[in-house]
């Protein structure tokens, strides 16, 4: 009974890790880019869900289609207006990339401390905890893990049934070879900045209702959902979904076994052995052209 | 007659004379350099909740002193920057409130850790520091000389929580702490209190910051089945841990959580889970101490909120450097602080006095308990504003 609370809380807790990564990764594996901003965009989504909610008593799950599709909006005009510009500097432009989410990243983060303050603020919303059979599981977790997982499956559905999601693997495969077939390159890169933005808006959602937010925690977030999809392999949906779930159950096991401290290691720890035993990671994407 | 009568007129004229000169003296001081005081804030990162507070009591301290005529008859400023809750940036600041900027005086960071790694930058300038959010005792150890602590100490943190559950049959303890100079410190004594005391630690783990998720904690805390559970916390972690011991559906007899619950930002993050969770403070409202009523109405008048014991403290510092500047009618540091270590100095959280090295030996430590919705004092009975609510029902 211990070992099946165990895993189902690292279940849970890797349900959060895909929520957190699945913006990161759409954004790697077709672009090419490491956001930086990402944990920036989940904070600042977080907390503009608490500063709403907190002055309408609104459910907070209303907002999430409502962010959702304004971080669409904003993810695609911030992708035409700061990264599409560097999409012809050649190798230069992962460098450059990298600069302005950095400084998107930053400039999320000062927007978050002085319109919501610099305090962590948490929701407490479905705090209600079902007993079933001696396992206890929580209704915030599982409403999370829930949206998660029918977000990461649409998204699934999206890219691998629909003209445009296959479009937009074509093109996370290969750039050349897409143009090649007539596909709209630059259009598919606007489509997966708003796109994991939009996603990463989403987990901001769902995530302050889980875990205290600030402002300043958007940086440890972006680091968190790097080391899963640099675990699951840059670019691999599914190997990224896998890392999560390890990451959670690894971290649930050694948090009980061994105590806090080692728990909060455990990412890194993998994280190093992901790189030197296997670096491709646990799926078999090819890296990005 | 005539004479007199002529006196008479000349009197108004002469007090008036009088005062005119005194007003220009006192506005010709007042328009002299200001007596300006520096400090890091935690501005921004993990302390920022506490440290908000902090930073209030300064400013009412000040606000308050001014509005007696500043200090030596002039005006005081606070010059205070952002530290991001950093011990390094803490350093540079100081480093550059003491070097560039020439502050007067100083007033110590939010939280132990961030104080220990300034101390010895204080000592190095020799410059006077009241510490008012640095509990740990370690700091003022010799040749911390130029330290001066200005709250309660860490170890008396949540010290009341297992006297209070030892006289109302709670046999087992789990102890939490973060990772923290103060919460280490007060991990350890509640752990040495629960074995002077013959009570059992079932479990015990420390942890660090930033930390996801605390369920597995919560579970193992849970498998243990304390019935006092004792969190030596920050802010967000203290939500953290209470929502993750609800989750496992687990709620111990006790719980007690040192930093986090005295804010109301606290109840906001939590929502019920928070009734009934006990904390730590080293002032209270209630207290008749000189000046606290005042505080407090006055407080809540200038920043729309509640304030709490870091507030307090932040404000009793300033009183601190008023008395000493009063006494020593200067500004000296090496005056400043011989008074300060020969000297009482009654303040809103009651008497500053300190050791040969800047320990404090009279602040105590008082237990509160969230009330539905509000805090009430619990402990020490003295003074206590209502009798504990037990069990902690964790909804």
């Amino acid at each position: 009974m211990l070992v099946a609370q165990i895993l189902i809380n690292g279940i849970l807790l890797g349900g959060m890790y895909i929520l957190l990564a699945q913006g990161l990764n759409l954004v790697f594996g077709v672009m090419g880019v490491v956001n930086l901003a990402h944990g920036a965009i989940i904070t600042v989504a977080g907390l503009f869900t608490f500063w709403f909610t907190t002055r309408t008593q609104q459910n907070p799950l209303l907002l999430l289609p409502v962010v959702f599709l304004a971080m669409l909006a904003i993810g695609a005009v911030l992708q035409r207006f700061l990264l599409e510009p560097l999409a012809g500097a050649g190798r230069k432009s992962e460098l450059l990339s990298l600069m302005i989410t950095f400084g998107l990243s930053y400039v999320l983060v000062e927007i978050g401390l002085n319109v919501f303050g610099s305090q962590y603020v948490s929701l407490p919303y479905l705090q209600t905890t079902w007993s079933v059979g001696g396992l206890t599981v929580n209704e915030a977790l599982i409403a999370a893990g829930v949206l998660g997982a029918t977000i990461s499956g649409l998204l699934q559905i999206w890219l691998h049934h629909t003209g445009s999601g296959k479009s937009l693997i074509a093109t996370s495969q290969n750039r050349i070879g897409a143009i090649t077939c007539g596909i709209d390159v630059s259009r598919m890169r606007c489509i997966a900045f708003a796109l994991g933005s939009s996603l990463a808006a989403a987990a901001g959602v769902l995530l302050i209702m889980v875990m205290p937010l600030a402002a300043q925690t958007a940086d440890s977030l972006t680091i968190l959902a790097f080391v899963v999809v640099a675990m699951g392999g840059l670019g691999d949906y599914a190997g990224a979904a896998l890392a999560a779930l390890l990451l959670g159950i690894a971290q649930s096991a050694v948090g009980y076994y061994v105590g806090g401290d080692a728990e909060s290691v455990v990412p890194y720890l993998l994280f190093i052995v992901f790189m030197i035993l296997r670096p491709q990671g646990l799926g078999r994407a090819a890296q990005p052209q | 007659m005539m004479q007199t009568g002529f006196t008479r007129m000349l009197r108004p004229l002469a007090l008036a004379t009088l005062a005119a000169s005194v007003f220009c003296t006192v506005a010709a001081r007042a328009e002299g350099p200001p007596i300006v005081i520096g400090a890091s804030v935690s501005i921004t990162g993990a302390l920022a909740v506490d440290a908000a507070y902090h930073l209030h009591g300064l400013q009412q301290g000040l606000a308050d002193a001014n509005a007696q005529g500043g200090w030596l008859g002039r005006k005081i400023e606070l010059k205070y920057y952002d530290d991001k809750s950093d011990p390094g940036t803490a350093v540079r600041l100081y480093t550059k409130l003491i070097t560039e900027d020439n502050v007067d005086l100083s007033i110590g960071p939010y939280s132990s850790g961030i104080t220990q790694a300034v101390a010895p930058l204080i000592n190095k300038y020799q410059k006077l520091m009241i510490e008012p959010e640095a509990s740990l005792p370690d700091i003022y150890v010799a040749p911390n000389q130029w330290n001066f602590q200005g709250i309660a100490p860490s170890p008396g943190y949540l010290e009341g929580v297992l006297t209070l559950a030892k006289s109302h049959g709670a046999k087992t303890v789990a102890v939490l702490a973060l990772k923290s100079a103060y919460s280490l410190a007060c991990g350890e004594a509640r752990l040495a209190q629960a074995k002077t005391i013959g009570m059992p630690v079932v479990y015990q783990s420390t942890y660090a910051l930033p930390q996801p998720d605390f369920s597995s904690l919560a579970l193992a805390i849970k498998n243990a089945r304390p019935d006092v559970v004792i969190v030596c916390s920050y802010y967000p972690d203290a939500v953290g841990i209470a929502q993750a011991l609800q989750r496992t559906g687990f709620a111990p007899q006790f719980l007690a959580e040192a930093v986090g619950p005295a804010e109301d930002e606290f109840i906001k993050a939590v929502g019920p889970l928070a009734n009934r969770i006990m904390s730590n403070t080293s002032w209270w409202a209630s207290l008749k101490t000189p000046g606290n009523a005042a505080f407090v109405t006055e407080y809540a008048a200038r920043f729309h909120e509640r304030p709490d014991y870091h507030a307090a403290a932040g404000y009793s510092a300033i009183q601190v450097l008023a008395a000493a500047i009063k006494a020593v009618k200067s500004t000296d540091q090496v005056k400043l602080r011989d008074w300060l270590l020969h000297n009482k100095v009654q303040t809103i959280q009651g008497v500053f006095a300190s050791d040969p090295n800047g320990a404090t030996t009279e602040f105590g430590q008082y237990l509160f308990q969230i009330q539905d919705g509000n805090r009430k004092l619990i402990w020490p009975l003295a003074v206590a504003e209502a009798p504990a609510q037990i069990p902690y029902t964790g909804q």
